[in-house]
C-alpha cells in the first residue's frame, strides 16, 4: 500500500471529532447567466473528513456552484469558504487545498498521460523528482500504466477521468472536488475511481462529487446534498436526508417533486414499434 | 436550438429524402443568425466591438464603392476591378486556414446524425454563408465593379449574371478549402500537410507583397495591365472581366469568361459537396496518427526538459514547445509565421527591391503568437487556473509562455536576417536591422502578454473550420488588429532614429541601435508581462469563460 500522501496538514482522523473547520462553508451564493438564474442563494456547510455527494438533476445547478466554489466561476453575490479559508480573497490558501476535476472542461489533450501529471505537479510547485514519483504510483494505482504514454486525445473517458483524477490528486489535497466523476465510465474504471477515492478518504480528506446517479451516492457517500433548481433541498448525513424513505431515490423524488409524473402517455400516442413509416 | 429545428423539419417531409433546398436554407439562415445573436447576447461590451467592426467594414465598403463608381469609364478601371476581384478571391480562399472569424457559422459535421441528402446541404449551406459581414464587403466590391465596368445594355445583362456568380464563387471557395483543410488536419498523413497550407499562405500573401512592390516602382496601373489580362481569365475575376469585355463588344471572350466562372463555381461546389460527404461519413483518423506520434517522442522530449528550468517556467516551457509540434492548429500558425518570416524579405532581396529591415518580418509574424496565449490553450486552462493564485505565479506563467516563444524566434531572427544581409550583400545594416528585430520581438511579447490577459476568446478545437467561436470575431480581430497599431506605436521610439540615422547619412552610429533595440525591446516585454500579470491573475475566471467558448 503506497503512501502518496506526502506531508499532510496534521492529518485528522478518520474516527476522531471534527473540530477543524468545515471542509466548505457557502453562503448566500448567487449566480446569474442573462435572465437564467443557476444558483439562487445556497447555504451549505459540508463537515470535513467526509464523502460527500451533491445531488441533484440536470440543470439543477452542480456545477455552476462547484466552479464558484473551486474559484473556475466568479459567483454574483455571496461567501465561499474552503477548510476555512475564502476562496476569492484568499485564492493561495484555497488553489493549494483543493483538488479539482471538472465536467466539460479540457485537459491538455496534446499531451500524454504521464507528461500531463508531470506538468501539473510543477505547475503545483512541487519539485521534480516528487512528482514523477507520485506519477509513478498515481498511473499504477488508476491502471493507467499501460498507457502512460499515449496521448490523452486517444484516451477514453474512464481513462481520461482516471487520468484527471491522478492530476487532482498530485499535490495531496484536503479537499477533492468531483464533479459527475462517474459519467460515462464503464464498471471496471469506477470500480478503480472509487477504490481510490475510498483510500484517500478513509486517511480524513473530503471528497464533495456531484452525480444524478442515487444508487451511487448512497453507496459511496455518508453526506449528502440535495440540488434542484438552483436551491439546496435538503442536505445532511445520508441517513437524515433519506429520512423514511426506503432509498435515496424516493426521497430525491419527494424532495424535488417529481413523483406522480404519470400522465405523459396519453401526449406520446403516436409512439411506438410499426405504426410509424419508414425511417429512411 | 435550431438542430431540433431541422430535424423536425426532416421528419415533417416524412418520406425520409430530407427537407428541400428551400426549406433547409431558410433554417440555416436562421440557425446562423440565432447563433451569432446568441453570441452577442452574452456579452455587450463584444456587442459593441460587433457594431464597431459592422460599422468599419460598412464604411470602407462603402467608400470602395463610391471609389469604384468614380472610377466609371476610366482608364484602369478593367485592369483595377479584375486584379481587385482576384485579390478578394485570395483572401477568400486563404481566410479559413488563417484569419479568425473567417467561419464562425455552421459547421456541418454537426449535422451528421440528421437525415439530409448532400446536394440540398450544400446548397443550403452555401446560402447561408451569404449572410455575414464578409459577403456584404464582397457584395460591395463586386457590385462596385460591375458598376465601373458595364456600359450598355448587354453588359448590364451579363452583369446581372457575373455579380452573384462572383460573390458565390467567393463563399463556395471559403467552404471548399474549409472542408478540404478539415480533411487534411483529421487525417493521418494530413497532419503533416498541415505544413502545406502554412506554406501556401505564406506563397499567396509573396504574390500579393510582389504585387504591391510593382505597383509602387513601376508608377502607376499601367505596369499591372499584363497580370491584369491573365487574371480576367480566372474564376471569379474572369466573371468582371466578361463585363468588360461586353462593353467592348468582345461577346465571345465575354461569354467564355462567364462559362469559365460557372465551370469554377460547379467544379468547386463539387469539391465541396464530396469532401463534406467524405467528412460526415468516415471516422476521424487523428487519433491514429497521434498514438504513433507519442511512441516515437518520448526520448527527444526528454532530453529538451534537462535543458529547460525547474518547476513552472519549465513545465510550461516544454508544454508550449511539445504544442508547437503537436497540436494541428498551433503547428499550422508556427510554420505560416516561420514560411512568411523567410520568404517575404528573401523574395525581396532576390528582387533586388528589398531592404534588410524587411527581416523584421519573421519578428512580426512569430511575435504575434503571443496574442491570445489562454485561447490556445481552450477550456483546459483551468488546469492554469487551478494553479494561479498570485500575480507573481501568473508572472512565472507569462514569462515562461514569452520563452517559450523566443527559444524558437530569437535564433530565427537573427538567421533570417543574417540571411537576408547576405543575399543584399548589407552587411552594415545588420547590426541596426537586428536591433529593431529585437525591440519589434519585445514589444510584441509585451502587448501580446496584455492582449492574452484582455482580450482573450475562444479557439474551437473540435472543428478545423473556425478559428473563432460564434460572435467572439470581433474581439479576435481587436486583439489581432489593436495588438498590431499599438505595437507598431511602441516601436517608434526606436524605428524613428534608426529612420533618422539612415537619413541623415551617419552610418557610423547606426549599430547602436543594436544595444540599444536589444535593451528596449526587454524592457518593454518586461513592461508588459509586469502589466499582464496582475490583469491576469484577477481575471482567471472571466478568462476561462472567454476560452471556453470552443
Amino acid at each position: 500500500m503506497p503512501d502518496i500522501r506526502a506531508t499532510g496538514t496534521g492529518g485528522t482522523d478518520a474516527g476522531g471529532a471534527p473540530v477543524a473547520p468545515p471542509a466548505v462553508r457557502v453562503e448566500g451564493l448567487w449566480k446569474r447567466f442573462g435572465e437564467q438564474i443557476a444558483v439562487s442563494g445556497i447555504d451549505l456547510t459540508l463537515p470535513a473528513g467526509r464523502f460527500i455527494g451533491l445531488v441533484g438533476p440536470n440543470g439543477a445547478g452542480k456545477t455552476t456552484t462547484l466552479s464558484m466554489v473551486t474559484g473556475l466561476l466568479r459567483p454574483d453575490q455571496g461567501r465561499v469558504e474552503v477548510a476555512g479559508h475564502d476562496v476569492w480573497r484568499d485564492p493561495v490558501a484555497v488553489k493549494s487545498r483543493i483538488g479539482v476535476l471538472p465536467e466539460g472542461l479540457r485537459l491538455f489533450e496534446r499531451l500524454s498521460g504521464r507528461e500531463l501529471l508531470a506538468y501539473t505537479g510543477r505547475l503545483r510547485g512541487l519539485p521534480g523528482a516528487e512528482v514523477d514519483k507520485r506519477a509513478d504510483q498515481l498511473l499504477g494505482v488508476l491502471d493507467l500504466t499501460g498507457s502512460q504514454n499515449k496521448l490523452v486525445v486517444d484516451y477514453s473517458t474512464g481513462m481520461r477521468k482516471k487520468i484527471g483524477l491522478a492530476a487532482a490528486l498530485l499535490h495531496n489535497p484536503e479537499v477533492l472536488f468531483l464533479d459527475e466523476p462517474f459519467e460515462g465510465v464503464d464498471p471496471v474504471s469506477a470500480q478503480t475511481i472509487r477504490g481510490v477515492l475510498e483510500r484517500y478518504t478513509s486517511s480524513g480528506a473530503t471528497v464533495v462529487f456531484s452525480s444524478h446517479v442515487m444508487e451511487l451516492v448512497e453507496s459511496l457517500c455518508d453526506w449528502v446534498a440535495v440540488m434542484a433548481g438552483g436551491r439546496i433541498r435538503a442536505q445532511g448525513p445520508l441517513a437524515d436526508v433519506r429520512g423514511d424513505a426506503p432509498s435515496l431515490q424516493s426521497a430525491f423524488l419527494e424532495l424535488v417533486g417529481a413523483t406522480g409524473r404519470d400522465t405523459a402517455h396519453e401526449a406520446l400516442d403516436w409512439l411506438g414499434g410499426g405504426s410509424a413509416g419508414g425511417a429512411r | 436550438m435550431s438542430a431540433p429545428a431541422a430535424a423536425s423539419a426532416a421528419s415533417a417531409a416524412g418520406t425520409g429524402v430530407g427537407p428541400g433546398t428551400g426549406e433547409l436554407a431558410r433554417i440555416f439562415v436562421r440557425l446562423k443568425l440565432s447563433l451569432l445573436r446568441n453570441g452577442l447576447r452574452q456579452s455587450s461590451a463584444r456587442t459593441a466591438v460587433f457594431v464597431l467592426s459592422l460599422v468599419f467594414t460598412v464604411l470602407f465598403a462603402a467608400g470602395l464603392l463610391i471609389g469604384l463608381i468614380v472610377l466609371r469609364g476610366g482608364d484602369g478601371a478593367a485592369t483595377l476591378t479584375v486584379l481587385l476581384t482576384g485579390l478578394l478571391a485570395l483572401a477568400w480562399a486563404v481566410m479559413p486556414l488563417f484569419a479568425p472569424g473567417g467561419d464562425e457559422t455552421l459547421d456541418s459535421t454537426r449535422l451528421v446524425m440528421l437525415p439530409l441528402r448532400p446536394r440540398p446541404l450544400v446548397a443550403a449551406l452555401l446560402v447561408s454563408s451569404l449572410v455575414g459581414i464578409g459577403p456584404l464587403f464582397a457584395l460591395c466590391l463586386v457590385v462596385g465593379s460591375a458598376l465601373a465596368l458595364a456600359h450598355g445594355a448587354a453588359a448590364v445583362i451579363v452583369s446581372l449574371l457575373a455579380v452573384p456568380l462572383a460573390l458565390l464563387i467567393c463563399v463556395a471557395l471559403a467552404r471548399a478549402v474549409a472542408a478540404a483543410n478539415v480533411r487534411l488536419l483529421t487525417s493521418r498523413k494530413g497532419r503533416d500537410l498541415a505544413l502545406l497550407s502554412g506554406l501556401l499562405v505564406a506563397l499567396g500573401f509573396q504574390l500579393v507583397n510582389f504585387g504591391v512592390q510593382r505597383l509602387g516602382e513601376a508608377g502607376g496601373l499601367s505596369a499591372l495591365e499584363p497580370a491584369a489580362r491573365i487574371v480576367a481569365w480566372l474564376p471569379p475575376a474572369s466573371a468582371i472581366g466578361s463585363i468588360d469585355s461586353v462593353s467592348e463588344g468582345r461577346y465571345g471572350a465575354a461569354l467564355a469568361q462567364l462559362a469559365l466562372s460557372a465551370l469554377a463555381l460547379g467544379a468547386l461546389l463539387w469539391s465541396w459537396q464530396r469532401n463534406l460527404t467524405k467528412l460526415m461519413t468516415s471516422p476521424d483518423g487523428s487519433t491514429l496518427g497521434a498514438a504513433q506520434e507519442s511512441a516515437t517522442g518520448g526520448e527527444s522530449s526528454g532530453t529538451l526538459s534537462r535543458l529547460l528550468p525547474e518547476g513552472r517556467t519549465g513545465a510550461v516551457m516544454l508544454r508550449g514547445l511539445r504544442y508547437a509540434w503537436r497540436d494541428p492548429k498551433t503547428k499550422a500558425s508556427w510554420v505560416t509565421g516561420l514560411a512568411i518570416g523567410l520568404l517575404v524579405p528573401l523574395f525581396s532581396a532576390a528582387q533586388g527591391t528589398g531592404s534588410v529591415y524587411l527581416a523584421c518580418f519573421a519578428t512580426g509574424m512569430l511575435g504575434m503568437l503571443m496574442y491570445n496565449q489562454f485561447g490556445q490553450d481552450t477550456s483546459a486552462f483551468w488546469m492554469v487556473a487551478q494553479t494561479i493564485s498570485t500575480t507573481r505565479e501568473a508572472y512565472e506563467e507569462l514569462r515562461a509562455r514569452a520563452l517559450a516563444l523566443l527559444v524558437i524566434t530569437l535564433p530565427y531572427t537573427v538567421v533570417t536576417t543574417a540571411v537576408t544581409a547576405a543575399v543584399l550583400g548589407d552587411w552594415g545594416t545588420l547590426p541596426s536591422a537586428l536591433g529593431v528585430s529585437f525591440a519589434a520581438l519585445g514589444v510584441f511579447l509585451g502587448t501580446g502578454a496584455v492582449a492574452s490577459a484582455r482580450l482573450a476568446y475562444s479557439i474551437p478545437q473540435d472543428s478545423g473550420y473556425k478559428s473563432v467561436a460564434p460572435g467572439q470575431a470581433a474581439l479576435a480581430w481587436m486583439s489581432l488588429f489593436g495588438g498590431m497599431v499599438a505595437a507598431l506605436v511602441l516601436s517608434l521610439p526606436v524605428i524613428v532614429p534608426t529612420v533618422w540615422l539612415h537619413l541623415s547619412g551617419d552610418r557610423g552610429t547606426l549599430w547602436l541601435i543594436l544595444p540599444a533595440g536589444a535593451l528596449y525591446g526587454l524592457l518593454i516585454g518586461w513592461a508588459g508581462l509586469r502589466v499582464a500579470a496582475p490583469v491576469t491573475a484577477k481575471r482567471l475566471p472571466e478568462i476561462l469563460a472567454a476560452v471556453s467558448k470552443g
